[in-house]
Formats: C-alpha cells, sequence, structure tokens
C-alpha cells in the first residue's frame, strides 16, 4: 500500500511540476525582459523612480483594436482534473457490538475528470448555457472496482437551460439549480436541489447540488425580484454506488424511486427585496424531500421499497451586514416531513420509511466576518425541532428525533500571493457531536490554467450512529487542474 | 469596494484626494482633479486587465520574476445620488477561464459613515451574496480588489478633511513638472488607515498622480504607485496604466484601463443585481453599450 501510494505521489509531483515548469520557462509578458534572478531580491528593497519600466505591462493595450471575429466556440469553458484520493488510515469499526468491520487504507478515487461550461447569448435576450462533465476511472478507483476491474466512465449533462429576458421579466426552462437560503454552507432553506454525496471529495453542498428540470420565471422590479418555479420531473438524491465510502450492504437492494403513472411536481415562489445594508426573502413551495426513505421489502429480502413524501416549505431568509461582520438567517416551516436518522444527506436507512409525517420548523444562522483583505472566516449553524411529536405514535412507538438536531459548520479561508494561494478549512459536524469532519485543504494556481489542489479530511463519528462506517476515516487527495 | 465607484480613474484621483484643504494651492489642485474625476467617471464603460506577479530588478529594471497573472474584467459605472457623488457600478470577468461570469455588483457612497454596498455573484454559490467587509470607510481593513495590490483604501476618494497636508514642493517626476505633496491622516483616519503617510507627485499640468509613495506607521515605504500612459479622454488627462508595488511582498499589480468610455446611454436598472443573475439580460445590455462604443 505504501508503495503504490508512494507511486501515485510521485506520480501526481511530476504532473504538478509540469506546468510549473513551463511557466517558469515562459517569457514574461509584457516585461520583455529576461527572468530576474532570486537574488536581487531583499528585504529593504529600495529603488529610484527611474528603475521603474514605463512600458512594463505596454503588451496589456495590444491587439485590442483588432477584435477577433466572435465565434460561438468562445463560450466554451473546459476544465480537465485528474484525482487521487487515498483512505490512508488501517483501521476497523464496530457498528454493532461484536460485529467488526476492517477498513484498510487504501486507494479510492483515481479519476480524469472534464468539466464544460458553454454560454452563448446568441441573440439579444436569449441565452444558451450548458454544463456537464464526463469521468473516466481508472485503475483502483471504486468505481473501476465496481465495473469488475475495467475502466468505467459517465458523463451527464448538469445544466441546460434556455433564457429568454424582456422587459422586467426574465424566462428560464431546462435543466438548473435553485438555490435558497442566506446562510452558506447548511441552510434550512437549500432543499429544492437534490443532492449527491457520492464520497468525501465532495462534503460541501455547492459542489454536490444537481440540476433538475425546471421552469423558471423571474420578474424584477426596483431593488426586489419575485421569482417562481415549477419542476414536472422531481428526481432524488441518487444512492451511493456499490463500493463508495457511503456505499452500506444493508441486506437489501436499495434503489431509486420507481415512478407510477402518478404525476409529479414541485412548484415554489419567492419574494426578495434589498435594502441597505440588509436583504429579505418570503418564500413558499410544495416539494418532495429529496433523500429518499425507505421500507422493508415486503416480502422481506430484495429490494427495498422506495418512498417518497411531499411537503409543503414556508421560509423567511435574512442578511445584515455590520461592518465585518454578515449574519444571516434562514427560517423553515416544514410541514409534513418525515424525521432522518442522520442529519447527513446521502445516507440511507432502510426502515426509515416507516415513520409518520410530522411538521419541522428549522433555523440556519449563519455569520461571516473578513478577519482582513486575505482572510475571512464564516460560521453556520442549523437547528431543527419536530413540533408535533406524539401525533400519530401509539405509546409505544418514539421519535427518531425528539430533540432539537442539526448540524454546524466552520469555513476558514486564507488567500495569499493573490489568491494564487489559497488555504482553506472545513469542521462539520452535528449538534449532537455524534460525527466531526475536519478539511484542511490547499490550493495553488500554477499559472492562468494550471493548478493544483491537496486535501485532508478527517471523519470522527460515535458508534450510535450511521456515520459510525466512517470513524477514524482518514483521506489524503491530490487534484491537478487544467482550465481553458 | 469603492473602486468601482470611480472605475479606472479613481486609483490615480482619489490618491490625490486624499490630501486635506488646509493649503490653497493644495486645495485648488485637489480640487481640480476632483472636478476631472467626476467628469470622466460618469456613464462608463471600461475594460481592464489586471496583472500580478512578484518583481525584481533585472538589469536596472522594475520587471516581473513570474509569469504575470491576469485577470480581464468589464466594467460599467454610473454617478447618482446627491451632486452626483454616489456610484453604482458592475464588474463581470472575462478572463481567466476559470473565473470566467464572476460577477460583483457595488453601491458606492461619499457620506462619511455610510457603508458601501457589495453583492457578489458566484456560479457555484447559485445566487447573489451580499459581502461584508468591503468599505474603507469604516474601522475595517482594506479588502484587496480582486486579489490584486490594490486595496480600497488605496481607491478611496473624497473626505479630504480626513488629511492635512505639507506645502507642496516643486520637482520633477518622469520628466514632467509635478507638485509633491505629503498628506497626513488626522487621528480618525490614522485608526483606519495602514498608512502614516502617502507622499503624492502631481503633474503640474495635467492633475495627475504620477506616482504615490506609501509609509507605515514606523516610517517605513510600503507601497508605491507609479502610473504612466497618461493620455486625454474626453478631454481631460488619465493615467491608462498604474502599477502598485507593495515593497513588502515584493508583488505588484498593473490595471491597465485598456478601453474606456464615457458619457455613454446607461440605464439605471442595468446596475442591479439582475445583472449579476440575469446573464441573457446582462449580454443584451453589454452588447448595446458595446455598440455605442463604435
Amino acid at each position: 500500500m505504501l508503495m503504490r501510494f508512494a507511486r501515485y505521489s510521485l506520480a501526481m509531483l511530476l504532473l504538478a511540476l509540469a506546468p510549473v515548469a513551463a511557466g517558469q520557462m515562459a517569457p514574461t509578458e509584457g516585461s520583455g525582459t529576461q527572468q530576474s534572478n532570486d537574488d536581487v531580491f531583499s528585504d529593504e528593497l529600495i529603488f529610484e523612480g527611474d528603475l521603474f519600466n514605463d512600458d512594463l505591462f505596454g503588451d496589456a493595450f495590444d491587439g485590442t483594436e483588432d477584435s477577433k471575429e466572435a465565434s460561438w466556440l468562445d463560450g466554451f469553458t473546459l476544465r480537465l482534473s485528474q484525482q487521487l484520493f487515498w483512505q490512508v488510515n488501517n483501521h476497523s469499526v464496530e457498528p454493532l457490538p461484536g460485529l467488526r468491520i476492517p477498513k484498510d487504507a487504501d486507494l479510492e478515487n483515481n479519476r480524469l475528470g472534464l468539466n464544460f461550461k458553454y454560454q452563448n447569448a446568441f441573440a439579444p435576450g436569449w441565452l444558451l448555457q450548458s454544463t456537464g462533465q464526463a469521468r473516466w476511472y481508472w485503475k483502483d478507483d471504486y468505481e473501476y472496482q465496481a465495473n469488475n476491474d475495467n475502466i468505467d466512465s459517465e458523463y451527464r449533462i448538469n445544466e441546460l437551460y434556455l433564457q429568454r429576458s424582456f422587459g422586467q421579466q426574465s424566462i428560464k426552462f431546462g435543466r438548473q439549480t435553485v438555490v435558497w437560503g442566506e446562510t452558506v454552507g447548511n441552510s434550512v432553506l437549500d432543499v429544492i436541489n437534490h443532492t449527491e454525496f457520492r464520497d468525501f471529495t465532495i462534503i460541501d453542498i455547492e459542489d454536490a447540488r444537481l440540476n433538475q428540470w425546471m421552469l423558471v420565471w423571474d420578474v424584477f422590479s426596483n431593488g426586489s425580484q419575485w421569482s417562481s418555479f415549477i419542476n414536472l420531473y422531481p428526481e432524488f438524491n441518487p444512492t451511493a454506488v456499490p463500493g463508495s465510502p457511503f456505499y452500506a450492504n444493508t441486506g437489501y437492494n436499495v434503489g431509486d424511486y420507481k415512478r407510477g403513472s402518478e404525476t409529479l411536481f414541485e412548484a415554489g415562489t419567492q419574494w426578495r427585496k434589498s435594502f441597505e445594508r440588509s436583504d429579505i426573502s418570503f418564500m413558499t413551495a410544495y416539494l418532495y424531500e429529496n433523500q429518499l426513505s425507505y421500507d422493508y421489502p415486503i416480502e422481506g429480502y430484495g429490494d427495498a421499497v422506495a418512498v417518497i413524501n411531499d411537503f409543503v416549505l414556508v421560509g423567511f431568509s435574512a442578511n445584515r451586514a455590520i461592518d465585518k461582520l454578515l449574519l444571516n438567517l434562514d427560517l423553515a416551516l416544514s410541514l409534513g416531513v418525515q424525521p432522518k436518522e442522520s442529519s447527513f444527506p446521502g445516507i440511507t436507512v432502510v426502515g426509515s420509511g416507516l415513520d409518520s409525517q410530522k411538521d419541522q420548523l428549522g433555523a440556519s444562522l449563519g455569520v461571516e466576518y473578513a478577519i482582513s483583505s486575505d482572510q475571512s472566516i464564516s460560521l453556520g449553524v442549523q437547528a431543527n425541532k419536530v413540533l408535533n411529536q406524539r401525533k400519530t405514535l401509539s405509546s409505544q412507538q418514539t421519535n427518531v428525533n425528539d430533540r432539537i438536531f442539526g448540524s454546524w459548520l466552520v469555513r476558514y479561508r486564507n488567500a495569499r500571493s493573490n489568491g494564487n494561494l489559497v488555504i482553506s478549512s472545513t469542521l462539520q459536524g452535528d449538534l449532537a457531536t455524534d460525527s466531526l469532519f475536519v478539511s484542511l485543504g490547499l490550493d495553488y494556481a500554477i499559472t492562468d490554467h494550471w493548478a493544483v489542489a491537496g486535501q485532508i479530511i478527517s471523519t470522527t463519528a460515535n458508534q450510535q450512529t450511521p456515520m459510525v462506517l466512517f470513524d477514524a476515516d482518514v483521506r489524503v487527495g491530490a487534484t491537478v487542474t487544467y482550465s481553458f | 469596494m469603492k473602486f468601482f465607484k470611480t472605475l479606472g480613474f479613481i486609483v490615480i484621483s482619489a490618491l490625490a484626494i486624499n490630501l486635506s484643504a488646509q493649503e490653497l494651492t493644495g486645495h485648488a489642485i485637489m480640487q481640480a482633479m476632483e472636478d476631472t474625476r467626476r467628469s470622466t467617471n460618469d456613464s462608463s464603460f471600461t475594460t481592464i486587465k489586471l496583472s500580478s506577479c512578484k518583481f525584481g530588478v533585472n538589469e536596472d529594471r522594475i520587471a516581473c520574476a513570474e509569469r504575470p497573472r491576469v485577470k480581464v474584467l468589464e466594467s460599467v459605472a454610473i454617478n447618482y445620488g446627491k451632486d452626483n457623488k454616489d456610484t453604482k457600478s458592475v464588474s463581470i470577468t472575462l478572463e481567466p477561464a476559470a473565473e470566467r461570469g464572476i460577477g460583483m455588483l457595488t453601491y458606492g457612497y461619499d457620506e462619511a459613515g455610510r457603508n458601501n454596498q457589495t453583492w457578489l455573484y458566484l456560479s457555484a454559490l447559485g445566487r447573489v451574496k451580499r459581502i461584508a467587509g468591503g468599505d474603507s470607510d469604516e474601522e475595517t481593513e482594506p479588502v484587496s480588489i480582486f486579489g490584486s495590490e490594490f486595496t480600497t483604501e488605496d481607491t478611496d476618494n473624497g473626505k479630504l478633511d480626513e488629511y492635512t497636508f505639507t506645502v507642496p514642493e516643486e520637482t520633477t517626476e518622469s520628466g514632467r513638472k509635478v507638485w509633491k505633496v505629503e498628506a497626513l491622516p488626522k487621528a480618525e483616519r490614522a485608526k483606519k488607515s495602514r498608512y502614516s503617510r502617502t507622499v503624492h507627485y502631481i503633474d503640474q499640468e495635467r492633475y495627475v498622480v504620477l506616482r504615490s509613495e506609501m509609509y507605515d506607521k514606523y516610517g517605513k515605504e510600503i507601497k508605491r504607485l507609479m502610473a504612466s500612459r497618461v493620455e486625454l479622454v474626453n478631454d481631460n488627462w488619465l493615467a491608462r496604466s498604474v502599477t502598485m508595488m507593495n515593497l513588502v511582498s515584493n508583488r505588484l499589480s498593473n490595471m491597465a484601463f485598456v478601453e474606456i468610455y464615457i458619457d455613454l446611454d446607461i440605464n439605471d436598472a442595468f446596475l442591479s443585481q439582475r445583472t449579476l443573475t440575469d446573464t441573457a439580460y446582462r449580454e443584451t445590455g453589454l452588447e448595446q453599450l458595446r455598440e455605442q462604443t463604435k
């Protein structure tokens, strides 16, 4: 294992160094001079004005007169990335007394990704936008192993919508996201999109959102916006892929919801108004819960029965800027939801579909603080409370969550060298202190095209929770990215 | 962030405007510059190239020691409010590709004690987000402008009574006759400022700052600004290339006003959050502005 880790590390290092070398050898743009020697730097650099090359960045003005003819291909932005991720801690977990599951250090992700974005305002008031991704899973990736040790691939269109804006209105139709709420990372109102937390390389909801086929209608007026959507094909959080860290063999087949002849739809509307130092929103929606619940198979074996649950959301959000502080508040009253066993989306528990519908009040409070021009820290706390706990329960039954439950999130970001080097950290846990994620990340933009990133993620969980399967996991990853 | 309240011109004019009105000569200089700034800033459409790099001295010249990181922005601004002293501005990142489409909307207020407002649109967030800490008027740390060596304090303007300044001296800079003026922040301003004093070299004929030196509280020069490519734009002089050198980190940023058009017909509604989120609307509006520049 160590040898394999070292081999992959060397490969990543070489990949990372290649663009560095390319960047170093490239001529300095605009200066027209040779590369400076590090010897010339000193802590007490003193120079006279005539040292300054009056036309150091003269190239910036070149070519502006002869703008090239626009092409529809100009709308493409592409990003290639190679990612490696290891679970590096040899240990075992004990989800049930006496049941100990070994977890060997192993490579989990070895994949190449291609992301594209296409944006074309092809006529006045019209826009076509699409984003998508392709993934190729190489040797030792868990998807490779799930594909009987063969290279696997996957393609997905994330966004694909057509937009028409006219007067004070805008209409967008196609695959898109709708994001509500002010609190970053764990808003109780950010529930419209379904999400896929396939593995621990994605722990931020911003990266996990999936798009849906929707019609969105916006009406703008002075300082306010009325936004409505209708979704005629609600989708649900996908189940974990066999072999992935989130996949747990429950003894039953846990699959997607099997659609019948019934018509499913979601709809909602939001009104947003900006004031000086503050924005507020009111919203309401008819939705389906994104995380499916499951009943036990009817015959006791085979396919677990996916259960969908519709509910009504009534919400309010606001922010307030106070000097270096930004306070965010989200409130959500959810009528007719099914309490979940885990606050972390993507965790599937068979049998949870047996719970009855409840009303739930949720609140997210966020604080963002600009420490300096380069550093910021944000804190978000989400708390939920089931309102009518005993409703429909017999005296022998108890609720999954009969206390205040939720999660907390702390993010820190430090940008160095004009933003070329970004150090970030995320801590995430639940209010019951049953689980804790700690992530340390480092992103370095070598050039305008090349970037490298490293990440360490540690997971800790109590034995009594579904998250125990990830207790004491330590993951280390690296990604090389080329954007153009 | 007040940078977009005055677009490119502010870097030049704002530094000079930080002078005080105690000296008649200084006040006259400042007033002339302020008038120029206001007349050139209104209803503007600008393409800005922002280049940053680590620098050193090579063959007796300041040079980038690495390939500069370049950002290209399109920016639109209008003046409004009492005496047209407030500004609304919106800027969109065109390059690099990884940051294309990132947008920032700023409402800047001239009134002392009134916070500027800034909203950011990041596609990853999927929504418009209000930004805190972007106002150097308050007791806040100056904010870097798009990750460059320019900060909100460097580009702030107005509030002349927050400074005292020395009697201007006549000297030369880049072959031009200039006034050398030292600006000292008064007590209240000093609490907010990173600089204990700033020395400006102001072109006597064109009312443009050609050079500024910023000193920390220990009297050490920590940043230096150099301006070049001074050209007439709509009968007003403007430095189209401004370089800020951080003498502590040995990094510099150049702000090149590649294209600049003023006195355009800009709809007030374009300077709204809709421009950040409604791409079809934004592109239509920008195309209309581009048509006006032809």
